[in-house]
Protein backbone atom coordinates (compact mmCIF):
# COMPACT_ATOMS: atom_id res chain seq x y z
CA UNK A 1 0.00 0.00 0.00
CA UNK A 2 2.83 2.38 0.89
CA UNK A 3 4.50 1.73 -2.46
CA UNK A 4 1.47 2.60 -4.56
CA UNK A 5 0.80 5.65 -2.37
CA UNK A 6 4.24 7.04 -3.18
CA UNK A 7 3.86 6.34 -6.91
CA UNK A 8 0.60 8.27 -7.36
CA UNK A 9 1.68 10.99 -4.95
CA UNK A 10 4.78 11.55 -7.05
CA UNK A 11 2.91 11.38 -10.34
CA UNK A 12 0.16 13.68 -9.11
CA UNK A 13 2.39 16.13 -7.26
CA UNK A 14 3.54 18.12 -10.25
CA UNK A 15 -0.01 18.43 -11.60
CA UNK A 16 -1.29 19.50 -8.17
CA UNK A 17 1.47 22.11 -7.80
CA UNK A 18 0.76 23.60 -11.20
CA UNK A 19 -3.01 23.65 -10.64
CA UNK A 20 -2.50 25.22 -7.21
CA UNK A 21 -0.22 27.89 -8.66
CA UNK A 22 -2.51 28.59 -11.60
CA UNK A 23 -5.61 29.11 -9.43
CA UNK A 24 -3.67 31.24 -6.95
CA UNK A 25 -2.33 33.24 -9.83
CA UNK A 26 -5.81 33.94 -11.20
CA UNK A 27 -6.95 34.89 -7.72
CA UNK A 28 -3.95 37.19 -7.27
CA UNK A 29 -4.60 39.13 -10.44
CA UNK A 30 -8.23 39.47 -9.46
CA UNK A 31 -9.49 37.16 -12.19
CA UNK A 32 -11.45 34.72 -10.04
CA UNK A 33 -14.22 34.67 -12.58
CA UNK A 34 -11.75 33.14 -15.02
CA UNK A 35 -11.09 30.06 -12.91
CA UNK A 36 -12.87 28.17 -15.65
CA UNK A 37 -9.79 28.44 -17.89
CA UNK A 38 -7.77 26.50 -15.35
CA UNK A 39 -10.61 24.12 -14.57
CA UNK A 40 -11.26 23.31 -18.22
CA UNK A 41 -7.57 22.89 -18.96
CA UNK A 42 -7.21 20.53 -16.02
CA UNK A 43 -10.32 18.54 -16.93
CA UNK A 44 -9.21 18.27 -20.56
CA UNK A 45 -5.87 17.03 -19.23
CA UNK A 46 -7.67 14.28 -17.29
CA UNK A 47 -9.77 13.32 -20.32
CA UNK A 48 -6.72 13.26 -22.60
CA UNK A 49 -4.89 11.12 -20.03
CA UNK A 50 -7.70 8.58 -19.93
CA UNK A 51 -7.92 8.60 -23.74
CA UNK A 52 -4.18 8.06 -24.13
CA UNK A 53 -4.26 5.36 -21.45
CA UNK A 54 -6.96 3.49 -23.37
CA UNK A 55 -5.18 4.08 -26.67
CA UNK A 56 -1.84 2.77 -25.40
CA UNK A 57 -3.56 -0.38 -24.17
CA UNK A 58 -5.10 -0.86 -27.61
CA UNK A 59 -1.93 -0.06 -29.59
CA UNK A 60 0.67 -2.56 -30.65
CA UNK A 61 3.76 -2.84 -32.85
CA UNK A 62 5.68 0.25 -33.97
CA UNK A 63 2.85 2.50 -32.88
CA UNK A 64 3.23 1.31 -29.30
CA UNK A 65 7.03 1.47 -29.57
CA UNK A 66 7.16 5.08 -30.72
CA UNK A 67 3.75 6.72 -30.32
CA UNK A 68 3.95 7.39 -26.58
CA UNK A 69 7.52 8.71 -26.95
CA UNK A 70 6.50 11.22 -29.60
CA UNK A 71 3.48 12.34 -27.57
CA UNK A 72 5.65 12.56 -24.45
CA UNK A 73 8.21 14.73 -26.23
CA UNK A 74 5.55 16.98 -27.71
CA UNK A 75 3.99 17.48 -24.27
CA UNK A 76 7.38 18.33 -22.77
CA UNK A 77 7.98 20.83 -25.54
CA UNK A 78 4.61 22.53 -25.19
CA UNK A 79 4.95 22.56 -21.40
CA UNK A 80 8.40 24.18 -21.51
CA UNK A 81 7.17 26.78 -24.02
CA UNK A 82 4.08 27.67 -22.01
CA UNK A 83 5.98 27.71 -18.71
CA UNK A 84 8.60 30.04 -20.14
CA UNK A 85 6.04 32.31 -21.69
CA UNK A 86 3.98 32.39 -18.53
CA UNK A 87 7.02 32.99 -16.33
CA UNK A 88 8.16 35.83 -18.56
CA UNK A 89 4.75 37.38 -18.53
CA UNK A 90 4.41 36.97 -14.78
CA UNK A 91 7.66 38.87 -14.26
CA UNK A 92 6.53 41.70 -16.49
CA UNK A 93 3.27 41.76 -14.68
CA UNK A 94 4.81 41.70 -11.21
CA UNK A 95 6.75 44.84 -12.12
CA UNK A 96 3.74 46.58 -13.52
CA UNK A 97 0.99 45.93 -10.99
CA UNK A 98 0.46 48.19 -8.04
CA UNK A 99 -2.82 48.27 -6.22
CA UNK A 100 -5.88 48.93 -8.34
CA UNK A 101 -7.57 45.59 -8.84
CA UNK A 102 -9.62 46.55 -11.86
CA UNK A 103 -6.58 47.60 -13.83
CA UNK A 104 -4.96 44.31 -12.98
CA UNK A 105 -7.82 42.41 -14.55
CA UNK A 106 -7.74 44.56 -17.64
CA UNK A 107 -4.02 44.11 -17.99
CA UNK A 108 -4.29 40.40 -17.46
CA UNK A 109 -6.83 40.05 -20.19
CA UNK A 110 -5.22 42.46 -22.57
CA UNK A 111 -1.59 41.44 -22.37
CA UNK A 112 -1.89 37.77 -21.57
CA UNK A 113 -4.42 35.61 -23.28
CA UNK A 114 -5.92 33.64 -20.46
CA UNK A 115 -6.02 30.52 -22.59
CA UNK A 116 -2.32 30.03 -21.90
CA UNK A 117 -3.45 29.39 -18.32
CA UNK A 118 -5.63 26.63 -19.74
CA UNK A 119 -2.73 25.16 -21.71
CA UNK A 120 -0.53 25.30 -18.62
CA UNK A 121 -3.16 23.43 -16.60
CA UNK A 122 -3.63 20.95 -19.43
CA UNK A 123 0.04 20.06 -19.85
CA UNK A 124 0.54 20.00 -16.08
CA UNK A 125 -2.11 17.31 -15.73
CA UNK A 126 -1.49 15.45 -18.98
CA UNK A 127 2.27 15.06 -18.62
CA UNK A 128 2.10 12.25 -16.08
CA UNK A 129 -1.62 11.67 -16.52
CA UNK A 130 -1.74 8.74 -18.95
CA UNK A 131 0.85 6.93 -16.89
CA UNK A 132 -1.18 7.41 -13.74
CA UNK A 133 -4.32 6.19 -15.50
CA UNK A 134 -2.57 3.00 -16.63
CA UNK A 135 -1.09 2.46 -13.21
CA UNK A 136 -4.44 2.90 -11.47
CA UNK A 137 -6.21 0.75 -14.02
CA UNK A 138 -3.73 -2.06 -13.47
CA UNK A 139 -4.24 -1.84 -9.71
CA UNK A 140 -8.02 -1.83 -9.96
CA UNK A 141 -8.05 -4.98 -12.09
CA UNK A 142 -5.99 -6.60 -9.32
CA UNK A 143 -8.24 -5.38 -6.54
CA UNK A 144 -9.84 -8.75 -5.93
CA UNK A 145 -7.71 -9.74 -2.95
CA UNK A 146 -7.22 -7.85 0.33
CA UNK A 147 -3.65 -6.90 -0.65
CA UNK A 148 -4.90 -5.80 -4.06
CA UNK A 149 -7.45 -3.58 -2.39
CA UNK A 150 -4.81 -2.15 -0.10
CA UNK A 151 -2.63 -1.27 -3.11
CA UNK A 152 -5.51 0.36 -4.95
CA UNK A 153 -6.53 2.28 -1.82
CA UNK A 154 -2.94 3.44 -1.34
CA UNK A 155 -2.84 4.73 -4.91
CA UNK A 156 -6.09 6.64 -4.55
CA UNK A 157 -4.90 8.10 -1.24
CA UNK A 158 -1.67 9.18 -2.94
CA UNK A 159 -3.64 11.13 -5.53
CA UNK A 160 -5.83 12.61 -2.80
CA UNK A 161 -2.70 13.66 -0.92
CA UNK A 162 -1.32 15.35 -4.05
CA UNK A 163 -4.61 17.17 -4.57
CA UNK A 164 -4.57 18.27 -0.92
CA UNK A 165 -1.09 19.72 -1.36
CA UNK A 166 -2.29 21.65 -4.41
CA UNK A 167 -5.19 22.95 -2.38
CA UNK A 168 -2.85 23.91 0.46
CA UNK A 169 -0.78 25.98 -1.96
CA UNK A 170 -3.92 27.74 -3.08
CA UNK A 171 -5.02 28.41 0.50
CA UNK A 172 -1.58 29.46 1.65
CA UNK A 173 -0.78 31.40 -1.52
CA UNK A 174 -3.74 33.68 -0.99
CA UNK A 175 -2.14 35.17 2.08
CA UNK A 176 1.29 36.01 0.78
CA UNK A 177 1.90 39.18 -1.15
CA UNK A 178 1.52 39.32 -4.88
CA UNK A 179 5.16 40.23 -5.39
CA UNK A 180 6.42 37.40 -3.24
CA UNK A 181 4.08 34.89 -4.85
CA UNK A 182 5.26 35.88 -8.32
CA UNK A 183 8.91 35.83 -7.27
CA UNK A 184 8.71 32.39 -5.64
CA UNK A 185 6.60 30.75 -8.33
CA UNK A 186 8.61 32.13 -11.23
CA UNK A 187 11.80 30.68 -9.76
CA UNK A 188 10.06 27.38 -9.13
CA UNK A 189 8.50 27.24 -12.60
CA UNK A 190 11.87 28.13 -14.11
CA UNK A 191 13.51 25.15 -12.39
CA UNK A 192 10.60 22.89 -13.32
CA UNK A 193 10.87 23.91 -16.97
CA UNK A 194 14.66 23.50 -16.92
CA UNK A 195 14.19 19.95 -15.65
CA UNK A 196 11.69 19.21 -18.41
CA UNK A 197 13.92 20.75 -21.04
CA UNK A 198 16.82 18.61 -19.91
CA UNK A 199 14.61 15.49 -19.83
CA UNK A 200 13.49 16.22 -23.39
CA UNK A 201 17.08 16.64 -24.53
CA UNK A 202 17.97 13.35 -22.82
CA UNK A 203 15.13 11.57 -24.64
CA UNK A 204 16.33 12.93 -27.97
CA UNK A 205 19.80 11.74 -27.08
CA UNK A 206 18.52 8.26 -26.24
CA UNK A 207 16.55 8.15 -29.52
CA UNK A 208 19.63 8.98 -31.54
CA UNK A 209 18.41 12.39 -32.65
CA UNK A 210 21.11 14.14 -30.64
CA UNK A 211 24.67 12.82 -30.46
CA UNK A 212 25.57 10.69 -27.50
CA UNK A 213 27.48 12.27 -24.65
CA UNK A 214 29.18 10.74 -21.65
CA UNK A 215 28.11 10.93 -18.02
CA UNK A 216 28.70 14.32 -16.44
CA UNK A 217 28.73 13.11 -12.84
CA UNK A 218 27.54 10.28 -10.65
CA UNK A 219 25.86 11.09 -7.33
CA UNK A 220 23.70 7.96 -7.26
CA UNK A 221 25.40 6.73 -4.07
CA UNK A 222 24.54 10.01 -2.31
CA UNK A 223 21.05 10.66 -3.65
CA UNK A 224 19.54 8.16 -6.06
CA UNK A 225 17.03 9.70 -8.48
CA UNK A 226 14.99 6.48 -8.38
CA UNK A 227 14.55 6.79 -4.60
CA UNK A 228 11.71 8.62 -2.86
CA UNK A 229 13.51 11.90 -2.10
CA UNK A 230 15.59 11.87 -5.29
CA UNK A 231 12.49 10.96 -7.29
CA UNK A 232 10.58 13.97 -5.97
CA UNK A 233 13.54 16.28 -6.58
CA UNK A 234 13.76 14.84 -10.07
CA UNK A 235 10.14 15.72 -10.78
CA UNK A 236 10.32 19.17 -9.21
CA UNK A 237 13.66 20.64 -10.16
CA UNK A 238 15.03 18.03 -12.55
CA UNK A 239 17.59 16.48 -10.19
CA UNK A 240 19.59 13.72 -11.86
CA UNK A 241 22.05 11.34 -10.26
CA UNK A 242 23.83 10.32 -13.47
CA UNK A 243 23.11 12.86 -16.18
CA UNK A 244 24.82 13.00 -19.54
CA UNK A 245 26.69 16.14 -20.56
CA UNK A 246 23.86 16.96 -22.93
CA UNK A 247 21.31 16.74 -20.14
CA UNK A 248 23.39 18.76 -17.69
CA UNK A 249 24.31 21.26 -20.40
CA UNK A 250 20.76 21.74 -21.63
CA UNK A 251 19.57 22.28 -18.05
CA UNK A 252 22.16 25.01 -17.58
CA UNK A 253 21.47 26.43 -21.03
CA UNK A 254 17.78 26.74 -20.29
CA UNK A 255 18.41 28.26 -16.85
CA UNK A 256 20.74 30.89 -18.27
CA UNK A 257 18.64 31.80 -21.32
CA UNK A 258 15.24 31.74 -19.65
CA UNK A 259 16.66 33.21 -16.46
CA UNK A 260 18.10 36.13 -18.43
CA UNK A 261 14.78 36.59 -20.16
CA UNK A 262 12.90 36.55 -16.89
CA UNK A 263 15.19 38.48 -14.62
CA UNK A 264 17.10 40.66 -17.02
CA UNK A 265 16.15 43.92 -15.30
CA UNK A 266 17.23 42.66 -11.91
CA UNK A 267 14.86 41.93 -9.04
CA UNK A 268 11.24 42.89 -9.58
CA UNK A 269 10.69 46.49 -8.60
CA UNK A 270 7.53 48.49 -9.05
CA UNK A 271 8.29 50.53 -12.13
CA UNK A 272 6.20 53.64 -12.42
CA UNK A 273 3.79 53.35 -15.28
CA UNK A 274 3.29 57.05 -15.58
CA UNK A 275 6.50 58.44 -17.12
CA UNK A 276 4.89 58.64 -20.50
CA UNK A 277 2.53 61.29 -19.20
CA UNK A 278 5.23 63.05 -17.25
CA UNK A 279 7.78 63.36 -19.97
CA UNK A 280 6.29 66.53 -21.43
CA UNK A 281 6.47 68.11 -17.99
CA UNK A 282 10.18 67.30 -17.74
CA UNK A 283 10.82 68.19 -21.31
CA UNK A 284 9.08 71.47 -21.00
CA UNK B 1 0.29 35.77 -31.38
CA UNK B 2 -2.01 32.80 -30.81
CA UNK B 3 -1.99 31.72 -34.45
CA UNK B 4 1.74 31.86 -34.93
CA UNK B 5 2.19 30.07 -31.62
CA UNK B 6 -0.11 27.27 -32.76
CA UNK B 7 1.73 27.04 -36.05
CA UNK B 8 5.07 26.86 -34.26
CA UNK B 9 3.84 24.01 -32.07
CA UNK B 10 2.42 22.16 -35.07
CA UNK B 11 5.69 22.51 -37.01
CA UNK B 12 7.77 21.26 -34.13
CA UNK B 13 5.49 18.26 -33.55
CA UNK B 14 5.67 17.29 -37.23
CA UNK B 15 9.45 17.72 -37.21
CA UNK B 16 9.80 15.58 -34.10
CA UNK B 17 7.58 12.86 -35.53
CA UNK B 18 9.56 12.68 -38.77
CA UNK B 19 12.91 12.64 -36.99
CA UNK B 20 11.77 9.83 -34.71
CA UNK B 21 10.34 7.98 -37.70
CA UNK B 22 13.61 8.29 -39.59
CA UNK B 23 15.59 7.13 -36.57
CA UNK B 24 13.42 4.01 -36.27
CA UNK B 25 13.73 3.10 -39.94
CA UNK B 26 17.50 2.51 -39.73
CA UNK B 27 19.31 -0.85 -39.47
CA UNK B 28 18.18 -3.86 -37.42
CA UNK B 29 20.38 -4.35 -34.35
CA UNK B 30 20.50 -7.30 -31.99
CA UNK B 31 17.32 -8.06 -30.03
CA UNK B 32 17.55 -8.66 -26.29
CA UNK B 33 14.46 -10.19 -24.68
CA UNK B 34 13.21 -9.13 -21.25
CA UNK B 35 10.07 -10.42 -19.58
CA UNK B 36 8.03 -8.98 -16.73
CA UNK B 37 6.35 -11.76 -14.82
CA UNK B 38 5.25 -12.22 -11.21
CA UNK B 39 6.46 -8.70 -10.31
CA UNK B 40 9.98 -9.44 -11.47
CA UNK B 41 12.15 -8.93 -14.53
CA UNK B 42 13.29 -12.11 -16.24
CA UNK B 43 16.25 -12.05 -16.44
CA UNK B 44 17.12 -9.29 -14.03
CA UNK B 45 20.62 -9.00 -15.37
CA UNK B 46 21.10 -8.58 -19.09
CA UNK B 47 24.52 -8.81 -20.70
CA UNK B 48 25.01 -6.88 -23.91
CA UNK B 49 27.95 -6.03 -26.11
CA UNK B 50 29.39 -2.63 -25.37
CA UNK B 51 29.58 -0.06 -28.17
CA UNK B 52 26.81 -1.69 -30.21
CA UNK B 53 23.19 -0.59 -30.34
CA UNK B 54 20.53 -3.15 -29.45
CA UNK B 55 16.79 -3.48 -29.01
CA UNK B 56 15.24 -4.43 -25.71
CA UNK B 57 12.15 -6.51 -26.43
CA UNK B 58 10.11 -6.14 -23.26
CA UNK B 59 7.13 -8.42 -22.80
CA UNK B 60 4.75 -7.88 -19.93
CA UNK B 61 3.21 -11.24 -19.02
CA UNK B 62 1.55 -9.96 -15.86
CA UNK B 63 -2.03 -8.75 -15.62
CA UNK B 64 -1.18 -5.11 -14.91
CA UNK B 65 0.66 -2.39 -16.77
CA UNK B 66 4.33 -1.87 -16.07
CA UNK B 67 6.66 0.99 -16.80
CA UNK B 68 10.16 0.17 -17.81
CA UNK B 69 12.21 3.04 -16.55
CA UNK B 70 15.90 3.71 -16.62
CA UNK B 71 17.28 7.13 -15.91
CA UNK B 72 20.71 5.83 -16.89
CA UNK B 73 19.38 4.93 -20.34
CA UNK B 74 16.94 7.87 -20.44
CA UNK B 75 14.04 5.57 -21.16
CA UNK B 76 10.55 5.66 -19.68
CA UNK B 77 8.25 3.24 -21.40
CA UNK B 78 4.83 1.97 -20.44
CA UNK B 79 4.32 -1.71 -21.22
CA UNK B 80 0.59 -2.49 -21.00
CA UNK B 81 -0.49 -5.87 -19.62
CA UNK B 82 0.10 -8.67 -22.11
CA UNK B 83 1.93 -6.45 -24.59
CA UNK B 84 5.41 -6.36 -26.05
CA UNK B 85 7.33 -3.14 -26.55
CA UNK B 86 10.58 -2.63 -28.43
CA UNK B 87 12.99 -0.11 -27.00
CA UNK B 88 15.98 0.86 -29.10
CA UNK B 89 19.05 1.46 -27.00
CA UNK B 90 22.09 3.24 -28.38
CA UNK B 91 25.58 1.86 -28.18
CA UNK B 92 26.58 1.79 -24.52
CA UNK B 93 29.99 2.31 -23.07
CA UNK B 94 31.16 -0.60 -20.90
CA UNK B 95 29.42 -0.34 -17.56
CA UNK B 96 26.30 -1.12 -15.56
CA UNK B 97 22.96 0.52 -16.27
CA UNK B 98 20.12 0.00 -13.84
CA UNK B 99 16.42 -0.14 -14.66
CA UNK B 100 13.19 -0.77 -12.78
CA UNK B 101 9.46 -1.06 -13.13
CA UNK B 102 8.29 2.36 -12.03
CA UNK B 103 4.84 0.94 -11.26
CA UNK B 104 6.31 -1.71 -9.00
CA UNK B 105 9.66 -0.63 -7.74
CA UNK B 106 10.59 -3.98 -6.22
CA UNK B 107 11.13 -5.16 -9.78
CA UNK B 108 14.62 -4.03 -10.66
CA UNK B 109 17.39 -5.15 -12.93
CA UNK B 110 20.49 -4.04 -14.71
CA UNK B 111 22.13 -4.09 -18.07
CA UNK B 112 25.80 -4.92 -18.12
CA UNK B 113 27.59 -3.72 -21.22
CA UNK B 114 31.00 -5.33 -21.75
Amino acid sequence: MGGTFVVTLREGFEAALIMGIVYTYLQKIGAERHYRYATRGGLLGVLASVALGVLVTAMSGPLLDLGPDVIGLAVILVAVTVLTWHGYWMQQHARAVKGDVQRRIDEAQASHRLWTIGVLAFTGVFREGAETVLFLWGLLTQATSPSGWASATGAVLGLAMAATLGWAIFRGGRHISLQRFFAVTSVFLLLLAAGMFSTGAGRLEAMGVLPQSSMAWDTSHVLDDHGVVGGFLNGLVGYRARPSWIEAGSYLFYLVVAGALLFRSGPPKPRARAPRGQIPAHAA
Amino acid sequence: MGKSFNRLIACVVVALASVVGAASAADAPQEVPLTIEKNQFQPNEVKVKANAPFVLVITNKSAKAAEFESKDLRVEKVVPAGKTVNVRIRALKPGTYSFLDDFNQQATGRIVAE
